[in-house]
């Protein structure tokens, strides 16, 4: 949404008044913009100056507006030549001594520029990269107010980032995940788990004692996805532009959020009165990481599902709405009791029957129906820890991913995870052996018609990984493994 | 009112018994034991000090018994019972269970859903938290037990008990589960579904009347209803703290056969039941024989069960599942293990151990792990 900066410097009682609906931080505007500009060795109009923001209906919040309201004075009293403002975008935070800091969401306002058919945007320095990344406009970049006004009295000043030139071509060399699958020792299986949600775009849910690993796992799902495309790039520079968390640059790496379950639910799915990206949001392309699942509100999981479902969260507020992005993989972790060690082969467990039944029953609900992959991951003995598969690091397997993730892309231009109904019996037909292996599966293990679609995408996303255009039975029987072991379930 | 006691020395009325019975449920001791010859018809003219002069009572219990006294209404009683389609037996009726009636402390009165059913009677206990392996055998042997025609007794909590309860109504026969709760208490919830079909095919028994809680200690005092129920009675997987001995306890103080399910070394689900075992207790090394050995003869025909879950393949094993199932052992193992002892990788590995869990050789437990079955 555009807003138009206008000036009035009349006759009057000398003072400086902004109208149009400014929230604190822009009424602030008047000391800093003031004081600014006569440390910049100006001179502020001893005459009643008048500043509306239009469209006067929607309010105005944060610095930003310091510095067009700033330049629009200055153009009102002669510094700046009238005229020359127009066709700019305007951006910038000012200090008292006329410096400029940065500004949230950047990269959004290079888009809006490019939007409103404008021709540059100026901001200020450390968001000019940014800005341009998306390099649509011309972009110049200003350090303080005095530059800002050369900038305009030049005719045709150079800009810092032409239009069609990017500060960083591309993202596609993307710096390689800290943390690295071949830094785990053994849990063959969980990798194998995970090398499957990766490449199927699947939600997971880890399962296992203290110490087992689990977060040391899911930690390292970011590393085997494909690496960032560029408009991926860009998507989540604006999401996490907009949360105020850009460091100026692109981001490169597939971010990686693991929120501590105390969060609230503006906090998860996004909201407060000046909109701001939720967790899920900023794990855009990335990875949602729910450490002790069972421990997270039951209303909080419930404002995941919209987002899970749809890919984007929308926040209505009386002013405006705001939609974010979100399409992310869900990681859950959780023990499988109370005190952890149901199940485990070392440590018996102390809960009953009826707590571990309780605790289960918190986790059943709307957003597991989400998750198609269910690890067991057990605490490793010496024997396992010996006796491991070599690791393999994570690039290896990305590579694997990728390749499966193109099929997917190339056949039913979604991931698997995103088939269901229709598209789903279309795209995971199975013949012959495999579908007799399914529906004896279905009698025998008891799955219900959910779990059969689960199975179906998975096996799917097995095959994809094998290079296999048709699901063969030991696609399925890899699948089942994959399934929701039944605790204490009869 | 029938009396019909005197031949085996419980010599009071219906009412009585009915007095009796709340007045246990609610000081949560047994009374009967200790009132020697005073007829419990008396109890609702007496006065807390002359019942304390027969009975010792403490302070909580004197108080319960004057409430009660206040407001016992017999007739009120069994209103509500016949309301919720339930009935009461009492010690004071011919249809009250033999075998009950002569443990060293039976229930005054049963409350029942369904009907008792008569003739043999197997109980089938165990731990909540079984493993898998504990849970089918449960399965099986109440399967095997109802295809003779025997009533698989059990107390209809989570784990053993449910699975045991399973088996009997999958073959079509009888089976009675005993509550540590009111009938109309269900309890644990996720059993509603299991509690109506046991109902069905047999019935639902407490010793604790309508809207009782289930309080921890009436799970104990609930086993001995249990054992009572039956002939012999039958561990099938118990940690060493479970209820389920406690069962076997009761039952061996009333000289009835106690029965055991031989289970692994080291799992803590197992060492309970394997103890008592060694406690000389009879083994189950197979569920054909111990059905023998319990019910010669079909106690009733029954229709032919419907066709096994699963039907086995016949023919050998293709080399490599063989070669993975070498490396399952008989305890839990982990797939990581699993590989690593076998050498096969996880690509692998995995349809192989689906494929020999479809096949029956293997089971996974709820951590994951698998370990072999019988097949």
């Amino acid at each position: 949404m555009p807003v138009e900066v206008e000036v009035d410097v009349g006759s009057g009682l000398p003072g400086f008044s902004i109208v149009g609906l400014p929230d604190t931080a822009v009424q602030e505007a008047r000391e800093r913009v003031k004081v600014a500009i006569t440390n910049s060795g100006y001179k502020f109009p001893t005459r009643k100056v008048i500043v509306n923001l239009a469209p006067a209906n929607l309010r105005k919040e944060g610095p930003a507006f310091d510095l067009p309201i700033a330049l629009a004075v200055l153009a009102a009293s002669g510094v700046v030549p009238p005229g020359s403002l127009a066709g700019s975008g305007i951006v910038g935070e000012l200090s008292l001594d006329g410096g400029l800091r940065g500004v949230r969401g950047a990269l959004s306002f290079s888009e809006g520029v490019d939007r409103e058919g404008l021709r540059r945007l100026v901001v200020p320095r450390e968001n000019a990269a940014e800005a341009a990344s998306a390099g649509k406009v011309d972009v110049h970049g200003v350090g303080n107010l005095g530059e800002a006004v050369d900038l305009f009295r030049d005719g045709e000043p150079e800009p810092t980032y032409p239009a069609g030139s990017r500060p960083e071509e591309s993202p596609a060399a993307v710096e390689p995940s800290p943390d690295d699958f071949a830094d785990v020792a053994g849990q063959g299986y969980a990798k194998r788990a995970l090398e499957v949600t990766a490449a199927g775009g699947h939600n997971v849910l880890l399962s296992g004692p203290p110490g087992s690993g689990k977060t040391m796992l899911g930690r390292r799902l970011p590393g085997i996805l494909p690496p960032l495309t560029l408009a991926e790039s860009i998507e989540v520079t604006k999401v996490y532009s907009s949360a105020g968390e850009s460091n100026g640059a692109l981001v490169k790496r597939r971010p990686f959020r693991a929120p501590h379950h105390t969060i609230s639910t503006a906090g998860l799915a996004g909201g407060g009165s000046n909109p701001r990206p939720g967790e899920v949001s900023l794990a855009h392309h990335g990875v949602l990481f729910l450490d002790e699942f069972p421990e997270f509100s039951r209303g909080s999981l419930e404002v995941l599902r919209g987002p899970l479902e749809d890919g984007h969260v929308t926040i209505s507020r009386v002013a405006a709405s705001v939609t974010y992005p979100a399409r992310t993989t869900l990681v859950c972790s959780m023990n499988p009791c109370p005190c952890g060690y149901a199940g485990d082969r070392r440590k018996a467990c102390r809960c009953s029957a009826g707590q571990i039944e309780r605790y289960q029953s918190r986790i059943s609900g709307p957003l597991l129906d989400r998750v198609d992959i269910f690890v067991d991951v057990p605490r490793l003995t010496r024997e396992e820890l010996r006796s491991g598969e070599a690791a393999e690091p994570s690039e290896a397997v990305r590579g694997r991913v990728a390749e499966a993730r193109e099929a997917q892309t190339a056949r039913q231009g979604a991931p698997n995870a995103a088939l269901s109904g229709r598209p789903l019996r279309e795209f995971c037909a199975l013949r012959g052996d495999s579908e007799a292996l399914l529906s004896r599966a279905i009698d025998r293990m008891g799955l219900s018609g959910r779990g059969h679609d689960r199975i179906l995408r998975v096996a799917r996303t097995v095959a994809d990984l094998a290079g296999k255009e048709e699901i063969a039975a030991e696609h399925v029987a890899e699948a089942l493994n994959y399934r929701r072991s039944a605790t204490f379930d009869l | 009112m029938i009396s019909s006691g005197e031949s085996t020395g419980f010599a009071g009325s219906r009412e009585g018994y009915l007095f009796l019975s709340l007045l246990q449920a609610r000081t949560g001791t047994s009374l009967l034991r200790r009132m020697g010859d005073l007829s419990p018809d008396r109890l609702p003219e007496m006065s807390d000090r002359e019942l304390g002069e027969h009975v010792k009572l403490s302070e909580k219990a004197r108080r319960a018994f004057g409430e009660l006294r206040r407001e016992f209404d017999a007739e009120a009683v069994l209103g509500r019972l016949a309301q919720t389609g339930a009935s009461a037996v009492t010690l004071a009726d011919g249809g009250y269970p033999e075998r009950l009636r002569e443990m060293p402390d039976p229930p005054p009165a049963l409350f029942v859903r369904g009907t008792i059913p008569e003739g043999p009677a197997v109980a089938l206990v165990g731990s909540r938290k079984a493993s898998v392996t504990g849970i089918e055998n449960a399965r099986e042997l109440g399967r095997a037990l109802g295809e003779r025609g025997v009533c698989v007794v059990s107390g209809l909590a989570l784990g053993i008990d449910a699975a045991a309860h399973e088996g009997a109504l999958a073959s079509g026969g009888p089976t009675a589960g005993v509550l540590g709760c009111g009938i109309d208490v269900i309890y644990p919830r996720r059993n509603r579904e299991l509690f109506e079909r046991v109902r069905g095919s047999g019935a639902v028994v407490s010793e604790y009347y309508l809207g009782e809680q289930p309080l921890p200690w009436r799970f104990p005092a609930r086993n001995r209803v249990i054992s009572g129920l039956s002939e012999t009675v039958v561990v099938v997987e118990a940690s060493e703290k479970s209820g389920a001995l406690i069962t076997a306890r009761h039952a061996l103080e009333a000289g009835q056969d106690v029965w055991s399910v031989p289970g692994p070394l080291r799992p803590p689900e197992c060492r309970g039941s394997n103890r008592l075992l060694g406690d000389g207790a009879g083994v189950i090394w197979d569920v054909a024989e111990f059905v023998d050995a319990v019910a010669p003869e079909p106690a009733r025909p029954v229709a032919p069960r419907a066709l096994p879950m699963e039907e086995l393949e016949e023919g050998e094993l293709p080399q490599h599942e063989a070669r993975v199932l070498l490396e399952v052992g008989f305890e839990a193992t982990g797939v990581d293990v699993i590989s690593g002892r076998s050498g096969v990788g996880m690509r692998e590995l995995l349809p192989v151990l689906s494929m020999l869990e479809l096949k029956g050789y293997v089971a996974r437990d709820s951590g994951g792990s698998y370990s072999r079955r019988g097949r």
